[in-house]
């Protein structure tokens, strides 16, 4: 385990957590039941999900996604190294467990930039001993100094899956579209592009977002599901294409529900 | 609920099944809208006892689960054969029992009973090495302090216990032990400097396990929001579950399961994990300390 990587100021240690305003990896584990969220990110949550009652679902399906695409990429794309940028509290099916079930040899490098985030990933992301895992200290703002420490991480000159899970919605099109071609552009050949994020197709789902936009917490914000498109410029989209989360390669017996997150994986000819 | 995920009785003991039970005959009565007292009157007992089995604090009669079921309209056989399975792991003794109340006390029988449950355990510790983490020469020195005046059997009993304990870290399915240790409980030398060497070795071996994690606050790091001093947070593998928060004192000990008291401590367990060394720092800071020690 080496973690004294980072690409943006020192090691986290000393930065205070905020437990003032809701914080969207605590929320987010409240949502999906867990048990590492505050008294503020449970009641931002439940005045969420008064106005949208189908958040919870749209959590776990988007989790889901993550799950099948993982699988995926792991099993019938034969990746065995992945990048996880945003990587979120630890919950049942983390990407690196995903991997590793299909191939134990798959490397998984963490990224986050949340001082919370990353102790939790450190203690309790860990490998299977054929693999490896990684923590990375780093803000997406600056994707340069994210390629540059994963190179000593993972080898690029094999592919490489890189795995943007809602947290481009906390950017506009203008700073996220640059930032997503600049890692894409980093990889080589035969890599993958994994994403979900929240799309403005419900009323309700855009008013809860708004509510918690307005409280203080780090914006996100809802797409259209057309500018989900320019994310995937220059990648050959795997089939079923940009879909919402649950009718991307659902599991035999899925139930279909009405989502309103999308989601897509592509290909680097 | 999935109780086929449930360790072995033997391992885990009786402390989760009774805390699922409980939780779900609470939920079962309330829906049904009964009394804890017309409960009680049910199986013969009081409303104190229905409120005691409902926080799990005690073993349940198989007959009195069933007779509890038949009152709040549980027919689904199922769900009653779950809940069944689980009254007989409930009273199942952990593997602890067989240790003497001279050395046993209630509190203590309680927390190996959660500690042998649970799925995460997060420890702060102040002043000494933690308990899983422990020689037996420095686990000697730590009981002897304590107990001055016992005869040599008595210390014998209770290190041999504290090492059984450590046989969770090798079984097969491992809590993961999420350990901060101040830097004062690596410093003070239990035993002398050659077993507190000992010990700071045996925290490098450990803390290379998989499930087991180790950070240290050093001094140079202080004014961290534990002052008030060691305490352990005990998470467990069921959602219905609340985490407990146990910290010994020199008599009992405190268990907090309301979720008030278990956010305030998380709250402080966090920050510390957060200003405390990383993992791999904290290798090569126990390497300088052995140097020094």
């Amino acid at each position: 385990m080496t973690d004294q990587h980072s690409a943006t100021q020192g090691e986290t240690a000393g930065t205070a957590i905020d437990t003032t305003v809701p914080h969207s990896a605590r929320i987010w584990n409240y949502w999906l039941g867990g048990k590492d969220n505050y008294t503020v990110d449970r009641e931002a949550g439940d005045q969420y999900r008064e106005i949208f009652p189908g958040i919870t679902v749209v959590a776990r399906s988007s989790r889901g996604f993550l799950t099948r695409a993982v699988r995926y990429l792991a099993g019938e794309a034969g990746i065995r190294q992945f990048l996880d940028i945003g990587t979120g509290l630890p919950t049942a099916d983390n990407t690196h467990q995903v991997a590793q079930r299909v191939a134990p040899e798959s490397k998984i490098v963490y990224v986050d930039n949340d001082p919370l985030v990353l102790a939790h990933a450190r203690a309790l992301l860990t490998s299977e001993p054929e693999g490896a895992v990684e923590y990375l200290d780093a803000d997406i703002r600056n994707p340069d100094a994210i390629l540059d420490t994963a190179a000593g991480l993972l080898d690029f000159k094999q592919p490489i899956a890189l795995m943007l899970m809602g947290i481009m919605g906390h950017f506009t099109d203008d700073e996220g579209y640059p930032i997503v071609a600049r890692l894409q552009a980093g990889l080589p050949s035969g890599s993958y592009f994994a994403l979900y994020d929240g799309a403005d197709t419900n009323e309700a789902f855009k008013a809860a977002q708004q509510g918690y936009n307005d409280s203080g917490a780090v914006p996100y914000y809802l797409r259209s599901p057309a500018r989900f498109a320019p994310f995937f410029e220059g990648l050959d989209l795997v089939e079923p294409g940009l879909v919402p989360v649950p009718h991307w390669r659902p599991d035999p017996g899925a139930e279909p529900v009405e989502i309103y997150s999308y989601c897509g994986v592509g290909r680097k000819p | 609920m999935s109780t086929d995920d449930e360790p072995p009785a033997d391992i885990s003991g009786p402390t989760v099944p009774r805390m699922i039970l409980g939780n779900q005959l609470h939920r079962f009565r309330e829906a049904a809208g009964i009394s804890p007292d017309r409960a009680g009157y049910e199986i013969r007992a009081s409303r104190s006892k229905i409120s005691r089995m409902e926080n799990g604090k005690v073993g349940f009669k198989e007959r009195d689960v069933a007779d509890l079921l038949d009152l709040y309209g549980i027919t689904d056989e199922e769900t009653r054969g779950g809940l069944m399975t689980l009254a007989r792991q409930a009273n199942a003794p952990g593997w602890w029992s067989k240790y003497g109340g001279d050395i046993m006390t209630d509190w203590f029988e309680e927390y190996l009973g959660l500690e042998a449950a649970a799925s995460v355990i997060r420890a702060f510790e102040l002043q000494f090495v933690h308990g899983l983490f422990q020689t037996e020469a420095y686990a000697r020195a730590v009981t002897l302090l304590g107990n001055t005046s016992a005869p040599a059997d008595e210390i014998d009993r209770r290190v041999g216990l504290r090492l059984k304990r450590q046989d969770l870290l090798t079984g097969p399915r491992p809590p993961q032990v999420w350990a901060v240790l101040d830097e004062g409980a690596l410093r003070r030398p239990f035993g002398g400097q050659a077993v507190m060497r000992g010990q700071l070795n045996r925290l490098i071996e450990v803390s290379e396990l998989r499930h087991v994690t180790i950070q240290v606050v050093p001094f140079s790091r202080g004014g961290h929001a534990a002052a008030g001093g060691s305490f352990t947070v005990l998470r467990f593998g069921d959602d219905d579950v609340p985490d407990v928060v146990y910290i010994e004192q020199l008599t009992s000990a405190l268990y907090l399961d309301k979720r008030e008291d278990v956010d305030h401590y998380l709250e402080i367990m966090n920050n510390l994990s957060t200003e405390a060394l990383t993992p791999a720092q904290t290798s090569q800071f126990l390497a300088e300390i052995i140097k020094e020690t």
